[in-house]
C-alpha cells in the first residue's frame, strides 16, 4: 500500500522533528518535507504535493490561518490539520474549521492522538 | 492533554464532524446575541443608539452597557434586564449540537463527563501572589498552568517557590520569553539553567540523549515549552472571557549582572526548585 504523503509547516525545529518522528514511525505515512511558515508551505505544496499537510497556526511571515485560506482556494485535494497550542481557543479553533481546515490538533500532543487524526483523514 | 473547550473535544475525539460542529456554532452565532443586540431586540435601545455609543467607544475604553447608560439611552435595571435575558437565552455548544442532530441527550451528558474528567487536570489550584490587582486571577492561573505543564510535558518533579515581586531578572544560562496582549499585557518568561534546557530538550523531543543536538536546536525547545503553556493559559482565558493574544516566542541569553525591569512594569517571580536541586524560574513582566 502506498503511503499517505504528509507536510509538516512549522517554525520550530522541535516540533518539526517530533510530527516527522511520529509521522516516519507510523508505517502507513510518510513526511515529504517542512516548511517553517506559510508561504513556504504554498510552494511545497505545489512542488511535493502532499496528501495531507500538518501545519503550525502561529508563525512569523505568513501565519498558518493565512496559508490555511489560500490553500483552501488553490488546492481543494489536500487536508490540512492545524497543530497548535492555540487550540483550545473557542474561537481559533472554529476560524481554522470555517477556513477548511479537517481538524485542529492541541499542543501538547500525544503520538497516538495525532496517528489516529490523520488516519481518519 | 491540554486545555480544550467542549467542541474541540468533540472533534478531535471524532463523535462529532467538522461539518456538525459548525453548523452549531452557526446556530449558536444566531442565537446568542450580542449585548447590543439583544438591547434592540428587546426594543429598550435604537441600532442609531448603539451606533453613537460605538463611536464613543473609540475614544472612551469602556464597555457598551456602560456607555449606554452614561450617555441616557439606558437604566441600571435595564441594562440588568438585557443581561439576564442573555443568560437565560444562551445556547451551549452541546444544546446546539443536539438541536441540530448530531448526538443525543443522553450521549450528550455520557460526553460532557469524559470532557470534564479530560479537563480536570487543568482546574487552577491556589497561588498567592504579593500584588493586589483586578488581573490577579491571570496570573494565578498562569503559573499554575506553568506548574502544570512542568509535570505534564517536561516530567519534572518540583516544588513551586514563594512568588515575589522582582526588580531584577537575575542571570541564568538562558531564557525564552512570549509576549501576551489584548485584555492584558505582559512578558512571559522562563529562566534555565543549562542542565534544565538539556531536560527540557530530552522531553520535548523525546530522546534519551541530546549530547550531538546543536544550540539552536536545545534552545527551540524552552520556546516550544513557553509556546505550549502560553498557548493554553490563551485557552483558560478565553473560558473565563479574557481575550490574550500570543506572538511568537524569542530566546533572551541575560548578562552576568541579570536584567532590570524596566520602568513602569512589575516584575513577578516565581521561583521553581526542580528535583535534582536546579532552579527554574517563571516571570511575568506585567505591564
Amino acid at each position: 500500500m502506498e503511503k499517505k504523503k504528509v507536510l509538516v509547516v512549522d517554525d520550530s525545529l522541535s516540533v518539526a522533528r517530533q510530527l516527522e518522528k511520529i509521522i516516519s514511525e507510523s508505517g502507513d505515512l510518510t513526511c515529504v518535507g517542512h516548511a517553517k511558515n506559510g508561504a513556504e508551505a504554498i510552494k511545497m505544496n505545489h512542488t511535493e504535493n502532499p496528501e495531507i499537510i500538518c501545519m503550525d497556526m502561529n508563525m512569523p511571515g505568513m501565519d498558518g490561518l493565512t496559508a490555511l485560506r489560500t490553500l483552501s482556494v488553490m488546492d481543494k485535494e489536500v487536508k490540512v490539520v492545524m497543530v497548535t497550542s492555540l487550540g483550545g481557543v473557542g474561537d481559533k479553533f472554529t476560524e481554522a474549521l470555517k477556513l477548511g481546515a479537517k481538524n485542529v490538533i492541541s499542543k501538547p500532543f500525544e503520538a497516538d492522538n495525532v496517528l489516529r487524526i490523520l488516519r481518519e483523514l | 492533554m491540554a486545555v480544550k473547550f467542549f467542541g474541540q473535544f468533540l472533534v478531535e475525539q471524532n463523535i462529532v464532524t467538522s461539518e456538525e460542529l459548525l453548523n452549531a456554532v452557526h446556530l449558536q452565532e444566531k442565537n446568542n446575541l450580542k449585548f447590543g443586540e439583544m438591547a434592540v431586540s428587546m426594543g429598550l435601545v435604537t441600532p442609531a443608539e448603539i451606533g453613537r455609543a460605538h463611536n464613543a467607544q473609540m475614544s472612551i475604553d469602556n464597555k457598551l452597557g456602560d456607555l449606554l447608560i452614561e450617555m441616557g439611552f439606558l437604566t441600571i435595571v435595564q441594562l440588568n434586564d438585557i443581561i439576564t435575558r442573555q443568560k437565560n437565552t444562551h445556547l451551549y455548544i452541546g444544546e446546539a449540537l443536539v438541536q441540530e442532530g448530531a448526538l443525543t441527550n443522553d450521549e450528550l451528558q455520557k460526553h460532557l463527563d469524559a470532557f470534564k474528567a479530560d479537563q480536570a487536570q487543568y482546574v487552577t489550584d491556589g497561588i498567592e501572589l504579593p500584588i493586589s490587582t483586578s488581573d490577579n486571577k491571570v496570573w494565578e492561573m498562569t503559573a499554575d498552568l506553568t506548574y502544570k505543564m512542568i509535570t505534564r510535558v517536561l516530567g519534572l518533579q518540583f516544588r513551586p517557590g514563594k512568588c515575589a515581586v522582582s526588580t531584577v531578572i537575575a542571570p541564568n544560562f538562558m531564557m525564552a520569553a512570549m509576549d501576551l496582549s489584548g485584555d492584558v499585557e505582559a512578558r512571559y518568561m522562563i529562566s534555565v539553567s543549562k542542565g534544565l534546557q538539556s531536560s527540557i530538550a530530552k522531553a520535548i523531543l523525546g530522546e534519551e540523549s541530546v549530547a550531538a543536538e546543536p544550540t539552536e536546536v536545545l534552545e527551540d525547545t524552552v520556546m516550544e515549552f513557553v509556546n505550549i503553556v502560553c498557548g493554553n493559559v490563551a485557552a483558560k482565558a478565553s473560558q473565563m472571557g479574557i481575550i490574550i493574544n500570543i506572538n511568537p516566542p524569542v530566546t533572551i541569553h541575560p548578562p552576568l549582572s541579570g536584567m532590570q525591569v524596566p520602568e513602569g512594569e512589575t516584575a513577578l517571580c516565581f521561583p521553581i526548585h526542580i528535583g535534582d536541586g536546579d532552579i527554574m524560574e517563571l516571570y511575568l513582566l506585567i505591564k
